[in-house]
């Protein structure tokens, strides 16, 4: 008797196991798929544009999943902040191009630049994040209506000062010298900037992760995220904590607005709408308040735009939103997200 | 005059529409365990939380420690140190042993971790389940958790909610022992329906009603009052 | 005998006293005035700017309704409701653009065709809405708003992309025709096309609000206020929901057949862009939220002031030509509607119909005392 017990026990458990395994194969091997219609080369190329731009998406995207989790705020003036980040990068550019910093200039020159850009976008971000936070979204706490409508009016409004400050129409940005121009690996082309553009995603998410994992304020933020009223009875000023969370939401996306206008050279005063979608589908797909699903989501988001746009342009946020949906149905909480 | 390190004047509660406590006052007098009693929605719970200021009174005083503390937040009365055990625990059930330990611990220095190894002497099973998420611990477990990880701050009051609910009667037992051991410490109020455990930790009691205080005394004689017990408690 | 009238029910008593109201309620009269107003509008003003106002406050009083039916009524939040409405002016648009010559039977397959896309799509997207949590199908519906939008500007050989469509009605309706002078006013397509408008509007809105006060409406309120028990008194909320889904978006999308007819072009920007869902949800919280006479308020203020103010703040730019931001300051007007949303949500977040009747309501409530 007992044996059979175990034994089935054992099957369910190896079919469990089965069942995982069959999850990841199709998981990964889903990216694959391109393969079909795109030759080696390219599909390399572009796996490198999709890895690219899901960096900088998680740049925007962790910000949003975070304050959403943490402090059941949604902030859909999340993208503002990215176009904010974008218009401080190109000020800075344009300036320090007058040193011959950024045309011209060694790579030490080209490096301090995009530093500078990153800081300051940060500062930015971080400023416009505490404003915002103290002006508006502590008026909205518990009405999701109250905060979807206040920050939809709020980003127009940030939008607009964008439009008025740098006027209405597109810029071009600048790019250091030492970015411009391309590696070829084995004919696989790698524009540098991308490089760099994965160097920094991947520190942003590994120095998150480390926060989140190993520091006080990560231990608060996580239990934040499952019980704010404990948190608070443990002795936390949650509200201070929520500020910070926000204001470091608002500075990452800021940095990432940064980094996407070097990366595609042009700029506009609306260009924060675009990215809060792509944004909002990776946390949706990610599931809410999950750093590492959010991570996940944003290689998925990045990679299936780029295969996509490669072949049929008009459907690559569609095939997003096909994700978004087969997700959602399969998993309503998203892909770590806790129901 | 004894020494109340906790005294509620008149609270007046609000949750939404409903009018929760109407109008009570009671003293916590400091080094024992002081019960209260009472049925269900009679405003025990409630009690601890508006102390705690997570449903804040809307009118009355609360002293503690000789400080009026009634609009303070819910941070600053646990800085101020009072120590609070909710009902169902509320441990972080995503975060591990450790994890919630530390974020219990509001000064990190040698006096805590000495505390720390206190409650590891108290309750075993929390250093054997150390790097463990606390979602996975029993419900005794999660309730040790609950109150051990308010101990290794250096609290002058602790606000327990009905530790025993769900618990077998071999835990509650274990429970109330511990108990008793840490009341000779840090003050306790414990809001208990099990009358067992009230009767083997309790000093004084107060009996709620309908929102305000029906009865108070103390707890040895409350056992022997079966014309009590059965009006207000409905055990005989 | 007593046995055959038993005592009313609350709401049979809401509804006989509602009833009996019917005729004499202040608000009829003004609705009657309204009426009379804005069909005497081309007699009493003559000015086109004056006509196209009223006519595109008419429109959009309607489809803000539409969407006050989701949100406001049943609280579903979509933000797909403007795609709903570039649908509608697609299919009048891009049926006359694609025939080469605008023939009559253009215009009743136009509101055709709108229904039936509305229809299809909007059942998608009460399926989800049903599915998912509020806020991930905020985000749904965001996004395929967004890339309806994108659709009609890269979808070039369908949609002619950015420059939009811009086409000519049939018959009597075209702007050429002219039929002679009536009381002193040129009568012509224009002046037909507004009649259309008004009429179709008027019976839109009359359409809404009987839905409204219906059974079913009253179902839908009743789960916007608690879901749960609705379900428990034994409604199947799910079809009440796919209902309201499909019913408003209908509307919105005949809407958007309305506006095309009106200004004969249509483009991304004008009908499918996020800044038309904006201007939605500007209307619905100015005027107030679940009121639905407050849509007509809304639109009227936002497109008034949208035509007069940008004339207001050119003439500042006229007195100060020489600060590039002091006149960026008065080119972006948008911007103060963006301040003046978050004011009202956050300051007076039932709008001016519902604080008007709010305050009706305690006036009154002070009376019976």
């Amino acid at each position: 008797m007992n044996s059979t017990a175990q034994s089935a026990a054992a099957s369910t458990q190896s079919a469990a196991d089965l069942k995982r395994w069959a999850g990841w194969v199709v998981g990964v091997g889903i990216w694959l798929l391109p393969l079909l219609w795109i030759n080696l080369t390219t599909y390399l190329v572009l796996t490198v544009a999709g890895v690219t731009m899901g960096m900088l998406l998680f740049l925007t995207a962790s910000g949003f999943t975070i304050i959403l989790g943490l402090m059941d705020v949604i902030n859909l003036a999340h993208g503002a902040f990215f176009a904010w980040g974008a218009y401080t990068g190109f000020t800075v550019l344009g300036a320090l191009n007058k040193l011959g910093w950024v045309e011209t200039g060694t790579l030490g020159q080209s490096l301090v630049s995009v530093l500078i850009c990153l800081l300051l976008a940060l500062a930015v971000g971080w400023v416009l994040g505490v404003l915002l936070e103290w002006l508006v979204i502590r008026r909205t706490y518990g009405s999701h209506l109250k905060q979807i409508l206040i920050t939809m009016g709020a980003a127009l409004v940030m939008a607009e000062v964008i439009a008025i400050l740098w006027g209405p129409n597109d810029e071009v940005v600048l790019t250091p010298a030492a970015f411009t121009g391309s590696l070829d690996l084995w004919d696989v082309v790698i524009e540098k900037f991308r490089l760099l553009a994965i160097l920094v995603g991947g520190a942003v998410f590994l120095a998150m992760h480390y926060v989140l994992q190993r520091t006080k304020l990560g231990i608060i933020v996580r239990g934040g995220v499952e019980n704010r009223e404990m948190v608070q009875a443990l002795g936390h000023n949650i509200r201070r904590i929520f500020t910070y969370v926000f204001a470091a939401g608002a500075a990452l996306a800021a940095m990432g607005g940064t980094m996407w206008s070097i990366y595609t050279r042009e700029i506009r005063p609306d260009m924060g709408e675009s990215n809060l979608i792509f944004a909002l589908i990776v946390v949706v797909i990610g599931g809410m308040g999950s750093v590492t699903g959010c991570f996940l989501a944003s290689l998925m988001v990045g990679l299936a735009f780029n295969y996509v746009a490669y072949s049929v342009p008009t459907l690559a946020l569609g095939v997003n939103i096909m994700i978004m949906a087969v997700i959602l149905l399969l998993r309503p909480s998203g892909l770590m997200g806790r129901s | 005059m004894p020494e109340f390190i906790l005294s509620l004047h008149q609270v007046h509660t609000f949750l939404g529409q409903h009018h929760i406590l109407q109008g009570v006052s009671l003293q916590v007098p400091e080094g024992q365990a002081l019960v209260l009693l009472g049925r269900n929605g009679a405003g025990k719970s409630t009690t601890l939380r508006t102390v705690m200021g997570l449903t804040p009174a809307r009118s009355g005083h609360i002293v503690f420690n000789g400080g009026d503390i009634s609009r303070a937040r819910p941070f600053e009365i646990a800085r101020a140190g009072i120590g609070f055990v909710p009902e169902d625990q509320a441990v972080l059930y995503t975060l591990t042993v450790e994890e919630n330990f530390r974020l219990a611990m509001l000064e990190e220095d040698q006096a805590s971790h000495d505390r720390q190894e206190a409650v590891f002497a108290l309750f075993p099973d929390l250093k054997k389940f150390w790097k463990s998420k606390a979602g996975v611990l029993s419900g005794g477990q999660k309730q040790m958790l609950a109150i051990g990880r308010t101990m290794v701050n250096d609290h002058r009051l602790l606000l327990i909610d009905e530790p025993s609910k769900g618990l077998a009667p071999i835990l509650v037992d274990q429970l109330a022992e511990s108990l008793n051991q840490i009341k000779s410490r840090t003050t306790i109020v414990l809001v208990e329906q099990n009358f067992r455990m009230a009767s083997r930790v309790g000093g004084d009691y107060y009996i709620l009603d309908d929102g305000v205080v029906a009865h108070q005394g103390r707890m040895e004689e409350l056992a022997r009052d079966h014309q009590l017990k059965q009006k207000y408690l409905g055990i005989a | 005998m007593a046995d055959q009238h038993p005592p009313q029910t609350p709401v049979q008593a809401q509804r006989a006293q509602e009833a009996a109201g019917r005729y004499t309620r202040a608000g009829l009269w003004l609705q009657v005035i309204l009426l009379v107003l804005l069909a005497l509008e081309p007699w009493l003003v003559s000015s086109f700017r004056v006509m196209d106002v009223a006519a595109k406050v008419m429109i959009f009083a309607v489809l803000v309704a539409s969407y006050d039916l989701l949100l406001g009524y049943t609280g579903i939040f979509s933000l797909a409701h403007a795609m709903f409405f570039g649908l509608g002016a697609y299919s009048l648009a891009l049926i006359i653009h694609h025939a080469g010559a605008p023939l009559w039977y253009h215009l009743p397959l136009a509101a055709l065709l709108a229904t039936g896309l509305a229809v299809l799509v909007s059942l998608v997207v009460a399926f989800f809405s049903l599915r998912l949590k509020a806020l991930f199908f905020v985000v749904m519906t965001l996004a395929l708003a967004q890339f309806a939008d994108i659709l009609s500007i890269q979808w070039h050989s369908l949609t002619r992309g950015e420059d939009g469509v811009s086409f000519k009605l049939p018959g009597l309706l075209d702007v050429g025709w002219s039929g002679g002078k009536l009381w002193g006013l040129t009568v012509n397509g224009r002046l037909l096309t507004y009649y259309i408008v008004l009429a179709a509007a008027a019976l839109l809105f009359v359409g809404l609000v009987r839905f409204v006060r219906s059974p079913a409406g009253r179902v839908l309120k009743s789960i916007r206020d608690n879901e749960q028990r609705a379900t428990a008194l034994g409604y199947k909320t799910f079809n009440y929901q796919i209902l309201a889904n499909v019913f408003g978006a209908v509307v919105a999308s005949l809407c958007g057949v309305l506006y095309a007819l009106w200004v004969r072009f249509v483009g991304p920007e004008s009908v499918m862009s996020t800044a038309i869902m904006l201007n939605i949800l500007l209307m619905l919280i100015i005027g107030g939220m679940g009121t639905l006479y407050g849509s007509i308020v809304g639109a009227a203020f936002i497109l008034v002031a949208e035509s007069w103010l940008a004339d207001g703040l050119r003439a500042v730019k006229v007195f100060l030509p020489d600060l590039m931001v002091l006149q960026r300051l008065a080119d972006r007007w948008i911007l103060y509607f963006g301040v003046l949303f978050v004011l009202v949500v956050i300051f007076f977040p039932k709008g001016l119909v519902g604080s008007a009747r709010e305050i009706a309501a305690r006036r009154r409530a002070r009376v019976r005392e």
